[in-house]
């Protein structure tokens, strides 16, 4: 967990971006909780968001690369599969 | 094997200093076996229809009792139960089933109003409420009071009778219960009070042949599979942040932090998500 704090202190304001984002998202997720149609809704945006915030953090941080943005797609396809599947 | 599972879950110099299951090939090994577990279960629905599936103890008694609990506590008449308005109801949900859809309107472009006129409900006002995969009333009248729009039927002054539709069967290959609720003003304004569904009586009905043998939940196994494939990889992410800042290794991946916030918020979905739908 060190070293995701120590990320989180070379990058404040990525990772401020980032949490009010899952913050917000969790809100919706939360007022929504009995409609599983817009929880999905709510999720395909997420993953629209998580692979955007990827795109500018790594490009602020100057080692934005394909495997690495290949590394985001991959979790937020697998997120979207098993929310798709459940909800 | 004991060094093919430390190199799976542990960062060092033979996996390139990144725990293989965070690789993008584990990670698509990891959407193939849930692509394969999604298969299976939908193969399944096909070669053996009414296997998969979702039980439920909801009956017609109890989605009024509780509909006209809901109203009394905003001060509202009660409605009146209607065996032509359940009619209605249950003709829907039968024709949810044949025709194998779940919306307002069917394939064959049939509306919500087709089943008021066929039942022979002339109403001024009318409105349905449809909910599947709910295993209890109380959960499915929660659901309903918390999306605006179907709380916006329950609590409608101008509604004055209610008929209610709790059906049994299999759509899309899975055994399930629909849930319909049509409620309606008749034109003429004449209530007749009819004989309230009796929690004594079977208020529940089968559509064609529906086997009495529980059903397996496949939205259990898929909410299980995921759980389980977002615990391994937050796990793995979190031993792997560890092991990199104690061995002070520079790599070019993606943020761990990042990642472990994405999965948290999904996994707590998958973990609070209940079962059943509304529309």
């Amino acid at each position: 967990m060190m070293t995701v704090f120590r990320e989180i202190k070379k990058h404040p304001q990525n990772f401020i971006i980032l949490f009010i984002l899952f913050i917000g998202i969790s809100v919706l997720l939360f007022i929504f909780r009995f409609d599983s149609h817009s929880q999905r809704r709510i999720v395909y945006f997420t993953a629209g968001l998580y692979l955007a915030w990827s795109l500018f953090h790594h490009y602020k941080r100057g080692d934005l690369s394909l495997s690495i943005f290949i590394e985001y797609l991959l979790l937020a396809l697998l997120a979207l599969l098993v929310v798709v599947a459940t909800l | 094997m004991g060094r093919f599972l430390s190199r799976l879950f542990i960062p060092q110099e033979s996996n390139n200093h990144r725990a293989l299951i965070l690789q993008p090939s584990f990670l698509g090994l990891f959407i193939a076996i849930y692509l394969l577990n999604q298969s299976l279960l939908q193969s399944l629905t096909i070669a053996r229809p009414g296997i998969l599936g979702y039980s439920s103890e909801i009956t017609a008694d109890k989605v009024w009792t509780l509909t006209n609990q809901e109203r009394q506590l905003q001060n509202l008449p009660i409605l009146q139960y209607s065996s032509v308005l359940s009619e209605s109801a249950a003709a829907k949900a039968k024709n949810m089933f044949s025709e194998n859809y779940w919306a307002h309107s069917s394939p064959s472009g049939k509306v919500p109003w087709d089943f008021f006129r066929e039942a022979g409900y002339q109403y001024s006002v009318a409105g349905e409420n449809l909910a599947k995969d709910f295993y209890d009333t109380e959960s499915l009248i929660k659901a309903w009071m918390n999306s605006p729009t179907h709380r916006a039927n329950i609590i409608n002054d101008k509604y004055q009778e209610i008929g209610i539709g709790v059906i049994n069967g299999v759509l899309n290959g899975m055994k399930t219960t629909l849930v319909v609720q049509h409620f309606g003003t008749p034109l003429d304004g004449r209530v007749l009070a009819s004989t309230p569904p009796s929690s004594t009586v079977n208020t529940v009905q089968n559509f064609g042949p529906v086997s009495s043998i529980k059903p397996i939940n496949p939205a259990l196994i898929s909410k299980t599979l995921g759980s389980i494939m977002f615990l391994i990889i937050i796990g793995v992410l979190i031993v792997d942040s560890y092991i990199t800042l104690k061995n002070r290794t520079s790599r070019l991946t993606g943020s761990s932090a990042g990642h472990i916030g994405f999965l948290l918020i999904i996994l707590a979905l998958l973990i609070f998500s209940r079962q059943g739908t509304i529309f």
